[in-house]
């Protein structure tokens, strides 16, 4: 079974027909919509949002179809799907990428694999006496960051390359469970060019699907070592310099947020932003997910809160019609909030 | 003498190619200048020797984008960091950044579509332009293979930076399309440097086959036992893509293809892994190889037709910069001509979408004092970038009082029937050439007015060039092997440990 096939397997599982499958694709995709954002914390799937954002919609229909053939998932209904007992059977002996974040980590993946790569051709050049190359990412902004490298890097040129070797090689023993080929063999060094994804996954016999997760897991790995255990080290913490801000929000959430902390109604905010109510809505319901004490009372009765709630778990649905449908003085703005709020707890 | 001197100082080499020497004295005696120098024979020297000497700035127009970002790159290897491209990859603020400090920049590369961006054009009004240089010079004319309506203006511009001293650089122009050049510009005296376009260690060779079974099968046994490495040029993406599957898991070579589908990270990468000879072959389509140098590429293989003489020469221009002998292959099948054909139809509006445009939809043009075509209207009307591109170069800045949408239509319409007729007059130039019998060498060199002074030898297949002097002999230049079983660990040290400084 291949990885993706069991990420799908399990996101299938969690989301328990109450999404299409195309949920899923948004959810591996990183969509920033609100509903993708929520659906990551109701269903429990933060770990996977957004850790595959090249798989394309024809790959993915793809794949899904290769599952229905198998019979390890059935169709109950549009575009919703559910497992069989073959596929629960695969999914409970399938194994998970160990160390994939989605939530924590997709939105510095790309920056963290962009100066990953251009600090070792740098330093693989200056190792070789080579000044004349063209550097392999176009990034300005991660040009910026490796002259800041150079210019603060305390080590003595000469043993630049041999402290970032021993301190690469000490930071995968630790993690048994990856493989470090993945994202070697794409690195660029003096007169040696690294490998595309698809050289690389034939090389390591992988489908690309799997490569690509497997190589997001490895950086992810990377990333979280770095983060708690890189403190003894002197030139792999340049790589996470400045990129572990805690960035849950999205931007126009914040500008929302700052409005609201100002005391401007929603209704105000939509005007003065020239957005939707709706969008507006959006907006609280992922300041709600994400704000440890955002107060939602103001939107929503506390005796509805209790409501919602209730009906929620008493028909073990996360589905907004159905509730909706038991309480129908309440807006599904408000369910939604609730949800938010109280969902993933 | 004084500029070997400087050459040597500033770029390391020896001595000057063809016509570089003749094109910077002329620049530097302060002539306008036509050269048109044969590709591969470092052009860009001939404005940037120049920039060291003249006080001012050397402003270089540019059609491509990529190109332009190459070139900067190159400029800033050789240690020259006072060159910056303006261009729509800069976000905002870089582009804030650059405007600041535009006066300490000595070369300043950008697009024609910049240039008719009145802020931009102020702030570059206020620099001493010393040399203006028109790239791709043959851009600008009608009769070009590639014609750009943008670069017709430039004649316009350089009036506005006040007739400053301009170079015209081209590899490929028939005298017409030099005539043209001159004109557009409007320079009243120039000096011309003409060097002959022969490239006399390339070989032609033209075979016609069956049908594409023959050509993949051709491909394969042509590949399997030429001197390496080479690129194979396709107007397909997908057979490119297929060809190099095929002759990599046949094990004939590694190879990969090279397209415009592809993202830029992976663009780069085998660029790269070609250049530093990781890759034998590059499977490609005409994206693949501007700005590109590498040395020692031994063949040029044709799986489809060019859609003229230019790009055609332009494309095995990349063979043999060392001047060892190189090949140029032309495979043909009878038909052949039918794809260019298509895809010179595809690349104009046609007469359908043009009526309709006009036609259902006049009051979708948005007026805002002048006329600007609503971009929804592209996808309504099923317009390619480059088809809308021309349409919106015809209507855009109109002002709204007096457009005549009737004279634009019409005037569209002819537009665009000339182009076609100019392409198809081409395509049918091209399958002339490949279906003669007499020299090849003599014909291209006819097309561009000149004469074959020299015989060359060998020649092409007419004048009974042997494929057998192309290819590699046995032990030598075998392919790269496939990246052996190395673990890891043994990368990692390989590409960061240099083994000679441990002592």
């Amino acid at each position: 079974m291949q990885q993706i096939e069991s990420i799908i397997l399990y996101c299938s599982n969690q989301i328990n027909r109450e999404r299409t499958i195309y949920s899923i694709y948004h959810l591996l995709n990183g969509k920033k919509s609100s509903q993708t954002i929520q659906d990551a914390h109701l269903f429990s799937l933060k770990k996977f949002f957004g850790i595959y954002d090249q798989l394309s919609r024809e790959d993915f229909e793809e794949i899904i179809q290769g599952m229905l053939n198998k019979s390890w998932m059935k169709i109950i209904g549009n575009h919703r799907y559910c497992l069989t007992s073959h596929g629960m059977t695969l999914l409970e002996a399938g194994q998970l990428p160990e160390y994939i974040n989605g939530w924590n980590y997709n939105h510095v993946t790309n920056l963290f694999w962009e100066r990953l790569s251009l600090l070792i051709q740098v330093v693989s050049n200056i190792m070789f006496g080579e000044t004349k190359y063209i550097p392999i990412q176009k990034n300005q902004e991660v040009h910026k960051w490796i002259k800041f490298f150079l210019k603060n890097v305390n080590i003595p040129k000469i043993e630049i390359g041999s402290t970032a070797y021993s301190e690469l090689l000490e930071c995968f023993k630790a993690g048994s469970s990856v493989d470090p080929s993945l994202v070697v063999f794409r690195l660029t060094g003096f007169h040696q060019i690294g490998l595309t994804p698809h050289q690389a996954a034939r090389q390591l016999n992988l489908n690309i699907h799997d490569y690509q997760i497997g190589f997001t897991n490895t950086l992810h790995y990377l990333l979280s070592y770095i983060k708690e255990d890189g403190k003894q080290y002197k030139i792999l913490p340049y790589l996470i310099y400045d990129l572990m801000q805690n960035d849950e929000l999205t931007l126009t959430t914040r500008k929302t947020q700052r409005l609201l902390n100002q005391g401007y109604t929603l209704d105000m905010i939509a005007n003065i932003r020239k957005l939707k109510l709706s969008t507006i809505e959006d907006h609280l319901v992922e300041l709600a997910l994400n704000m440890e004490g955002f107060s939602i009372d103001s939107y929503v009765d506390k005796e509805l809160q209790k409501e919602i709630l209730e009906i929620s778990q008493r028909i073990a649905t996360k589905q907004l019609k159905l509730i909706r449908e038991k309480i129908m003085n309440a807006t599904y703005f408000q369910i939604r909030l609730v949800l938010a709020k109280y969902g993933d707890r | 003498m004084e500029l070997e001197k400087l050459l040597k100082e500033h770029f390391g080499y020896q001595r000057f190619k063809t016509g570089q020497k003749e094109v910077i004295t002329s620049i530097l005696s302060g002539q306008h200048t036509l050269a048109m120098l044969p590709t591969g024979t470092g052009k860009s020297l001939c404005y940037q020797l120049p920039g060291l000497l003249l006080n001012g700035q050397i402003l270089i127009v540019s059609p491509l984008l990529s190109l332009m970002q190459d070139q900067v790159e190159q400029f800033k290897r050789f240690g020259e960091k006072r060159v910056i491209a303006l261009n729509s990859f800069l976000s905002g603020q870089e582009r804030q950044d650059a405007f600041n400090h535009l006066n300490e920049y000595k070369f300043i590369f950008t697009s024609p579509e910049m240039l008719k961006i009145p802020s931009i054009l102020r702030k570059l009004q206020e620099l001493t332009i010393a040399l203006f240089v028109v790239d791709e010079a043959h851009c600008i004319s009608q009769w070009g293979f590639d014609f750009r309506p943008d670069y017709s203006k430039l004649g316009e511009i350089r009036k506005k930076f006040g007739n400053p001293l301009t170079l015209a650089l081209t590899a490929t122009a028939t005298t017409k399309v030099r005539e043209d050049i001159i004109g557009s510009l409007d320079l009243e005296e120039v000096v011309k440097i003409e060097s002959t376009i022969d490239r006399p260690n390339i070989g032609f060779y033209v075979k016609e086959l069956d049908d594409f079974r023959d050509k993949q099968a051709t491909i394969l046994d042509l590949v399997a036992n030429l001197k390496m490495p080479g690129i194979i040029y396709f107007s397909s993406k997908k057979v490119a893509e297929h060809m190099a599957l095929v002759l990599t898991e046949k094990g004939i070579c590694q190879a990969m293809a090279y397209h415009g589908g592809l993202d830029q990270n992976t663009r780069i990468l085998i660029q790269q892994q070609f250049i530093y000879g990781q890759l034998d072959v590059i499977c490609a389509t005409s994206a693949f190889g501007m700005g590109i140098n590498k040395e020692n590429v031994r063949f040029i293989i044709h799986y489809h037709m060019p859609m003229q003489i230019e790009s055609y020469l332009q494309e095995i221009g990349r063979a043999g910069r060392d001047g060892e002998p190189s090949i140029a292959i032309l495979l043909y099948t009878r038909g052949d001509e039918q794809l260019p054909l298509q895809l010179a139809e595809s690349e104009l509006p046609s007469e359908l979408q043009i009526d309709w445009l006009f036609k259902s939809n006049e009051e979708k043009i948005l007026k805002d004092g002048k006329v600007t075509l609503n971009r929804e209207l592209m996808n309504l009307g099923g317009f390619s970038e480059i088809q809308w591109r021309i349409v919106e170069d015809f209507v855009n800045n109109s002002s709204v009082e007096t457009i005549n949408y009737e004279q634009i239509q019409i005037t569209i319409k002819e537009f665009v029937k000339e182009r076609l007729a100019t392409k198809k007059n081409n395509i049918f130039r091209m399958k002339t050439w490949i279906e003669s019998n007499t020299c090849r060498r003599e014909q291209i060199l006819r097309y561009f007015d000149e004469t074959l002074h020299e015989v060359v030898n060998p020649c092409c297949d007419i004048c009974g060039i042997q494929l057998n002097d192309y290819q590699r002999i046995h032990s030598s230049n075998i392919p790269s092997e496939k990246v052996t079983e190395q673990t890891w660990k043994d990368y990692l040290a390989k590409i960061l440990i240099n083994s000679e400084l441990r002592e």
